[in-house]
């Protein structure tokens, strides 16, 4: 009787450390968030927006992003089309929950300056099916999330992982992030709109690593509701360069490439 | 023909420095109607070419236009921009002719008057062709995300306003006697007539900040009126010195942005019915703007109420003691960003009169944009009544390259 019960003691333990060690969503997202990708980065983006009927159109942008630990500050200069040529944009967000990016934009045409409202976070950057909000890093703090289950994608073993936001009027009703185990990158990515229908899909096609770090460098995001794309490329992608402080300042902006 | 031969070999230079020179600009084509009597009021063809040629840390820039007028069948060239900009570690140093763009109000000049404007159309072009380049040497230091920036204009240049015959030549008044109208006295090239400016600008997480003052010339000359001995009036234009102190911000609130800019200017010469001080006074006149902006159901908003003041106001001035104007700015994209509808409201609270500015246009892929346009005006008088008569139906076709 007394190494029956020993025997269940042990059990219940091995029970206990194994529930223990599981891993919970919000902890998973909080690794997403937190995976190292270097402390700055210099890329040359293109975009390739595809309608339903198979048109193309393409944006080329230079970019420059640095994290400083309690923000990340990020300018892009605009080089295709040639009638937003030399516009730049300069995003700072910052890593305090609910604290407002910073945004400014300089057009050219008004060699002016403008801080613009970081509030239409939903609306899609140039065309694309990005939103303002996709590219930027969500707080995980933000959602409520949930592992709906652990499934093979393209060949990794993934946790699947539903994020349904704390605030009411956030543009999707909820989210479900496919995360590769141990390396916390997210693989895929599937955005319901306010009805709770399937929105967009964003698919990860290629990752490169540079320096050590997994680097998205081709992604593909899929409206399905208007079987529109957008490609997103990454080139000449540049880590842990040393970006001067003065890369994201008013006289860059000004200046340009 | 030197014309056409002058910008051919200023591409042929373009060439010559292909491996390091960016050549960018559009060709359009402009056509404009009045609603009143269906006469063509615009038709322009107009090539602009921006080169862009930097080494190191220098870099030129020129901006040559070519402009065919089909109404006056004239073809012009001229050089919107045409300077040197030398980098720094800590400063920069841009030299010639150059446009000087300060403040944060949209589609009013309340401290943006360092470079004199075009208004021989009004203010119907697009800003960047209303605003006149100048002569001048800027210094720019930056420590951080601030800017200390110097200006020196070494030679004047007055605002161009529109001819007598043109539509847009503003009312002048009923005269009791005939007038006689002077050229407006020159202002002399010399050291001592230069304009001097100096900004403070910040730019950072808090709010975006400008600081400057400027010893200026007023680039709109006073009207002088003197009585002759024969009854008649005899206007003489005059410059004169103007400094000014101004300030502007900006500051994102709840996802939404609040500006305000003023600009205080020191005994700006005003216009009064009083022919014994020759229809002069000088008044401390205060100009000054509050805007907001926010985006609503994705739809860019922004709202500003402007004000004019003049102090120590005496009945006898021709202009108001306030004078308050609202502006309003809708802006929409539509199809991916490749239509735009944009509506531009100015309405002038003195004398209820109004300006509607309404585009559409849509951007094919290649460069190419074509936008259509109608302004129109309401009212008797004011800024925006007494041009009424000078509705106007528009389309731009453009290709950028």
């Amino acid at each position: 009787m007394k190494r029956i019960t020993i025997i269940l003691l042990l059990m219940l333990n091995v029970i206990i450390a194994l529930t223990a060690m599981e891993i919970n969503g919000r902890e998973i997202m909080q690794k997403v968030y937190e995976r190292p990708t270097g402390n700055d980065q210099t890329a040359e983006l293109t975009m390739i927006l595809i309608n339903s009927r198979g048109n193309e159109r393409e944006r080329l942008i230079q970019q420059y992003q640095k994290d400083y630990g309690d923000v990340e500050k990020k300018i892009m200069f605009f080089i295709a089309p040639a009638d937003v040529h030399n516009t730049a944009f300069m995003n700072w967000s910052y890593t305090e929950a609910g604290k407002d990016d910073d945004q400014w934009i300089y057009l050219p045409a008004l060699k002016r300056i403008k801080r613009i409202s970081s509030d239409s976070k939903s609306d899609y950057f140039m065309g694309s099916d990005f939103t303002y909000d996709d590219l930027g890093d969500r707080h995980p703090v933000q959602d409520e999330h949930t592992v709906l289950r652990e499934e093979e994608f393209e060949g990794e073993m993934c946790y699947v992982v539903e994020s349904i936001p704390k605030e009411n009027d956030y543009i999707y009703s909820k989210t479900i992030s496919w995360v590769v185990q141990d390396s916390w990158l997210g693989k895929k990515k599937e955005f319901y709109d306010e009805d709770g229908d399937l929105l967009k899909i964003l698919t990860v096609k290629q990752v490169e690593k540079i320096k050590d770090f997994d680097i998205i460098t081709n992604s593909e995001m899929h409206n399905v509701q208007s079987d529109h794309k957008t490609i997103m490329m990454l080139k000449d992608v540049k880590l842990d360069s040393g970006i001067d402080d003065s890369n994201f300042t008013e006289r860059m902006m000004k200046r340009g490439l | 023909m030197r014309k056409i031969i002058l910008l051919i070999l200023i591409m042929s230079l373009g060439a010559a420095l292909n491996s390091t020179l960016n050549q960018r600009g559009f060709v359009r084509s402009y056509l404009g109607i009045l609603s009143d009597d269906e006469s063509f009021s615009i038709a322009q063809n107009t090539f602009d070419l921006r080169l862009d040629y930097r080494k190191n840390d220098l870099n030129l820039y020129v901006n040559p236009v070519l402009k065919y007028d089909n109404l006056s069948e004239e073809l012009t060239l001229s050089l919107r921009q045409s300077y040197i900009d030398i980098y720094f570690a800590d400063f920069d140093l841009r030299i010639g002719k150059q446009q000087i763009v300060w403040g944060k109000a949209d589609g009013v000049f309340i401290t943006d008057v360092i470079s004199p404007r075009d208004l021989s159309e009004f203010i119907m072009p697009d800003f960047e062709e209303i605003r006149i380049g100048i002569n001048a040497l800027k210094f720019d230091y930056y420590l951080g995300n601030s800017t200390l920036e110097a200006i020196w204009i070494p030679t004047f240049q007055s605002t161009i306003q529109p001819d007598a015959g043109s539509i847009w030549f503003p009312e002048t008044g009923e005269f009791q006697q005939p007038v006689q109208i002077s050229e407006p006295e020159k202002v002399a090239g010399k050291f001592s007539n230069s304009d001097v400016a100096v900004k403070f600008s910040h730019l950072g997480s808090l709010l975006d900040l400008e600081l400057m003052t400027a010893y200026l010339w007023d680039d709109t000359p006073a009207q002088h009126k003197f009585l002759q001995v024969d009854s008649s009036l005899l206007i003489i234009p005059k410059y004169h010195r103007l400094p000014m102190a101004g300030a502007s911000f900006s500051k994102a609130i709840s996802g939404a942005v609040a500006r305000m800019e003023a600009a205080y200017y020191f005994e700006k010469r005003l216009h009064t019915a009083d022919l014994i001080t020759h229809g002069i006074c000088r008044k401390d006149y205060l100009h000054y703007l509050i805007g907001y902006d926010h985006n609503w159901f994705n739809v860019d908003v922004s709202f500003q109420f402007v004000q004019e003041f003049i102090r120590n106001y005496e009945d006898i001035i021709t202009k108001d003691e306030f004078t308050n104007t609202l502006t309003m700015m809708l802006n929409k994209t539509f199809l991916r960003e490749t239509m735009t509808l944009n509506i531009f409201s100015y309405y002038g609270l003195n004398d209820d009169d109004a300006l509607l500015r309404l585009k559409l246009s849509y951007d094919f892929s290649g460069g190419l944009n074509i936008l259509a346009g109608y302004n129109l005006f309401t009212g008797d008088t004011g800024n925006f009544g007494q041009f009424n008569d000078n509705d106007m139906a528009y389309l731009k076709v453009r290709l950028d390259f």
